[in-house]
């Protein structure tokens, strides 16, 4: 070995080093990160204005729409070559473990998940649900009865007044549809009687909030912080938990593989992941994946919320079947 | 040729070759914005992902909500236009042959709505009905909880679009009722026949060519429209071809970029039978009359005329300040179903659009560029096209003065698809896509909006004497050089209306954006729709409020502008 091949050798060896050294030590995530998600516009607004704060280096574009019309936009995304989002920010586990299953996702084996339970994170660590959002009854504090189960509003004393989400646009909708048409006792039968019931599927949960709020229908389905944050800024609106249980999403974040900025959205996942971006969601209403950083002010003291079990595997299954037997039935 | 001075010199030849060379361009231009994108789109009918195939087709024409969809937008097109054309014509009669006091503020207010966003428009009609309206609350009228908002309906759509497009009809019958001859009418008057049997008679009948022609620009508007359906329709799913093909492509995506496509040659095709029966009604007879002298309002209403004035302003007050009363006030509700009063009223919806809300401060300064960059871009194809369109006929240039019209008459959802399929791939040499950039939206809007800056720029060198181009040419200037500094300055007021008139459209615009828009750049129409779409109708009103006062500050202070302008130009200015 010459001297002149020695000294390049050392460079490139001394390059090697710095380049793998500076971005886990020191490099501050900058540039352009551009983040899909499903929450409601005021929720995404703060989510990103708190994240600048403490990555201020970073700029970040929001595309917000249903989970199911987000999916939509990624999928042409992929087909034309060149997906735009770096982060997505999406209402449930099976769109993840979909998008997991086709490759998209980029593992980050070192998010800190210290005080996460297990079932919030994909052990594979490509998604991590951020929040718990439970679906459960709401009611215009002006209507006439209070419904106590799922199963009383199918009652005829309901016909022509609920409003539910369709899960063709929300991601929090097609979970609760397939939790609950996989269990005996309620199943497609319940829906059919729904239907029978001339209940009408809107567009997503913020349809319904607005329709139940303004009294259009006295009764809907919905997810909990909506319903609670409506409360608190005054519209006539109350949450019922429902006896057979709450079927519930965690909001998981992921990052694609895709993705040109890799720190900008590890450190997106951080944030979200952090005591800080936990507190974050409490403080917008939501039950925090993370439950040691506290609770909304709304959740009952001393209770716990009864959760519907959801078969993540089995909803990814029967996801497609059960959304076109859906629009059947519903129209939409 | 018409040139004063034909002059066999060097000189004379490098002036041809520049004429030659600007006039090519610009027909060059024409064919990409208007022919292209149509043509690529009647490709894909035939020959979906570039194979030749009915596959697409039948499949697209077999499925129940193609046919279900092309129903419901016969139904609220014919509709729309049947109610525009009762409206605007009894309102242009009663504005162009009576007598009325304060017309010029009347028809400031009238046509209005046409310059609003339709969605906007929407949105404030859906604030007047129903459980939920603030306004019905605030006087106790509000029907009860559980009934339906009357206007998420088929009715609901034709009235809206109704109130929306009748502006349309008024400005181009009265357009036509300016040159109705005033002999004809006094020969009437003094044969005996009432005012009734007048307007009847002689005027409604030389009225036809107007009339024709109003109800095919009204229903190929009603057809287009995205807002108006897509605010009442959606919610209680009744699609119309438009909101079809948007949910179709929001949902799924490009990979049913044929289908879509077929969709739209369908509604594309409703357009142009609307237009050609228009021209097959006209054909073979004759409608000239011997002069052409402006009637100065025939009919003096007399003791009728305080009645017919409450009557006008009345309509204004119901179609105009209602709506909008509506949705200011539904701007100042905390949040959804809470009652409005001294307590709850709040400008928090204004504070978060304005400062929180980081994607409305994007879409404006997006619609701000769009709009603008739009405006000049065609003053400066429009005012050289216009120039050879106007002072140079030939047989090309009556065809480029045709194929110019296309993009603006045909359904804005059918040129958003149109430019997808051209530019979903790399372009050629560049490599780059332009699908999902904001270049995209600001081709649509050239293409769309083309046709807006060239008719009045075409009116005002109607109104130009010529002689003075004529001096410079002789004093050697060449075309560019007399472009610049002799017609341009002359047709400047013209142009600068043409540009204000393509600004407010493009600053409204929803339809094409809806489709084309990604994240970074939302329009506002987008940023708009989301808001109610995502239930967050309070913000939405707060962001309609705004720009409904951008479009009327902007309408007003061209009033200054007004003396200096071609009659007609400004459609607000009577």
């Amino acid at each position: 070995m010459n001297v002149v091949s020695r000294r390049t050798f050392i460079v490139a060896a001394v390059a090697a080093f710095v380049f793998t050294a500076v971005p886990a030590t020191a490099q501050v995530p900058s540039g352009k990160l551009v983040l899909y998600t499903s929450q409601p516009e005021r929720d995404a607004s703060q989510t990103v204005a708190a994240f600048k704060k403490t990555y201020p280096g970073v700029d970040v574009d929001v595309f917000r729409s249903g989970t199911t019309e987000v999916m939509g936009k990624l999928a042409a995304e992929f087909s034309a070559g060149q997906p735009k989002a770096d982060v997505l920010l999406l209402a449930d586990a099976a769109t993840m473990e979909a998008l997991k299953k086709d490759g998209r996702l980029l593992p980050y084996p070192q998010a800190r998940l210290d005080g996460f339970d297990s079932g919030a994170y994909d052990a594979d660590r490509t998604y991590f649900g951020s929040k718990l959002i439970t679906t459960g009854i709401a009611v215009n504090t002006a209507a006439k009865n209070r419904p106590a189960s799922w199963a009383d509003l199918a009652k005829p004393e309901y016909k022509g007044q609920i409003a539910m989400p369709s899960p063709l646009y929300s991601g929090a909708a097609a979970i609760m549809l397939g939790t609950m048409t996989a269990r005996p006792d309620l199943g497609w039968s319940y829906f059919e009687k729904l239907k029978a019931a001339d209940a009408v599927a809107v567009r997503g949960n913020g349809a319904v909030v607005t329709a139940v709020a303004n009294g259009e229908k006295p009764y809907g389905v919905l997810v909990d912080f909506m319903a609670f944050n409506a409360k608190l800024k005054g519209s006539p609106i109350d949450f019922i938990f429902p006896a057979e249980g709450n079927p519930a999403v965690t909001e998981p974040v992921a990052i694609l593989k895709t993705t040109a900025n890799q720190p900008a959205a590890k450190a997106f996942i951080d944030f979200i992941l952090s005591d800080e971006g936990q507190k974050l969601a409490v403080s917008m209403g939501y039950i925090p994946a993370k439950a040691t950083v506290g609770m909304p002010s709304w959740y009952p003291a001393g209770a716990k919320i009864k959760l519907m079990p959801t078969d993540i595997s089995k909803v990814v299954e029967t996801n497609s079947a059960n959304l076109k037997r859906f629009a059947d039935l519903f129209g939409n | 040729m018409s040139d004063p001075i034909q002059m066999i010199d060097a000189g004379g030849l490098r002036e041809r070759v520049e004429d030659s060379a600007l006039l090519w361009s610009l027909v060059l231009v024409v064919a990409v914005l208007s022919v292209l994108p149509l043509a690529r789109l009647l490709l894909e009918g035939i020959a979906p992902a570039g194979h030749l195939s009915a596959d697409a087709l039948l499949r697209v024409l077999g499925t129940s909500s193609t046919w279900t969809a092309t129903q419901h937008s016969l139904v609220t097109a014919f509709g729309g236009t049947l109610l525009a054309v009762v409206v605007g014509t009894l309102v242009a009669l009663t504005v162009s042959l009576t007598d009325i006091r304060g017309a010029n503020a009347f028809v400031f207010c009238f046509v209005a709505p046409l310059l609003l966003a339709a969605q906007v428009v929407a949105l404030a009609w859906l604030q007047v009905f129903g459980p939920s309206s603030t306004l019905l609350k605030l006087i106790g009228i509000a029907p009860p909880m559980g009934s339906r908002n009357p206007l998420y309906s088929a009715g609901g759509i034709i009235l809206v679009l109704g109130v929306q497009y009748a502006p349309l009809v008024f400005l181009t019958l009265r357009a036509g009722l300016r040159s109705l001859p005033q002999e004809l009418l006094e020969a009437g008057l003094a044969g005996g026949a009432g005012p009734m049997k007048v307007v009847r008679t002689i005027v409604m009948p030389l009225m036809t060519p107007p009339l024709l022609a109003s109800v095919a620009l009204c229903f190929v508007s009603c057809l287009g429209n995205f807002g108006i359906p897509a605010l009442l329709g959606i919610p209680g799913n009744y699609l119309v071809l438009p909101t079809l093909i948007y949910q179709r492509l929001a949902g799924l995506g490009p990979g049913v970029l044929s289908e879509v496509a077929v969709l739209s040659v369908l509604i594309g095709a409703i357009a142009v039978i609307g237009i050609v029966s228009q021209d097959l009604l006209l054909r073979g007879r004759d409608f000239r009359t011997v002069s052409a002298s402006a009637v100065a309002r025939p009919f003096e209403l007399q003791r009728w005329r305080l009645p017919v004035e409450v009557a006008l302003w009345t309509l204004t007050a119901l179609l105009l300040v209602l709506p909008l009363t509506a949705l200011v006030l539904t701007s100042l509700v905390p949040a959804v179903g809470v009652p409005l009063n001294f307590e709850s009223a709040t400008a928090d919806n204004y504070h978060f659009v304005l400062l929180e809300h980081a994607g409305t401060r994007r879409a404006l300064r997006n619609s701000f560029g769009l709009s603008a960059t739009a405006a000049i871009a065609i003053v400066v194809i429009a005012v050289p096209l216009a120039y050879f369109l106007v002072w140079r006929r030939n047989r090309l240039l009556r065809l480029v003065n045709l194929v110019t019209e296309v993009p603006y008459a045909l359904p804005g959802v059918v040129l958003a698809i149109a430019a997808i399929l051209v530019f979903l791939k790399p372009l050629p040499l560049l490599g780059v896509s332009l699908y999902n950039t904001i270049w995209i939206i600001l081709f649509c809007y050239l293409a769309r909006f083309l046709v807006l800056g060239l008719r009045p720029i075409i009116s005002g060198y109607h109104q130009l004497d010529r002689t003075l181009e004529e001096a410079s040419q002789i004093a050697g200037a060449r075309l560019l050089r007399r472009l610049v500094t002799i017609i341009m300055p002359l047709v400047a007021p013209a142009a600068a209306a043409g540009a204000l008139l393509i600004f407010l459209t493009a600053f409204n615009e929803l339809t094409v954006s809806a489709l084309l828009w990604s994240s970074g750049t939302e329009t506002l129409g987008v940023v708009f729709f989301s808001f109610q779409q995502g239930g967050d109708s309070t913000y939405a009103a707060a962001l309609g409020v705004l720009t409904v006062m951008v479009s009327f500050g902007l309408m007003l202070a061209t009033l200054a502008l007004a003396n200096r302008l071609p009659r007609g130009v400004l459609p607000w200015r009577d």
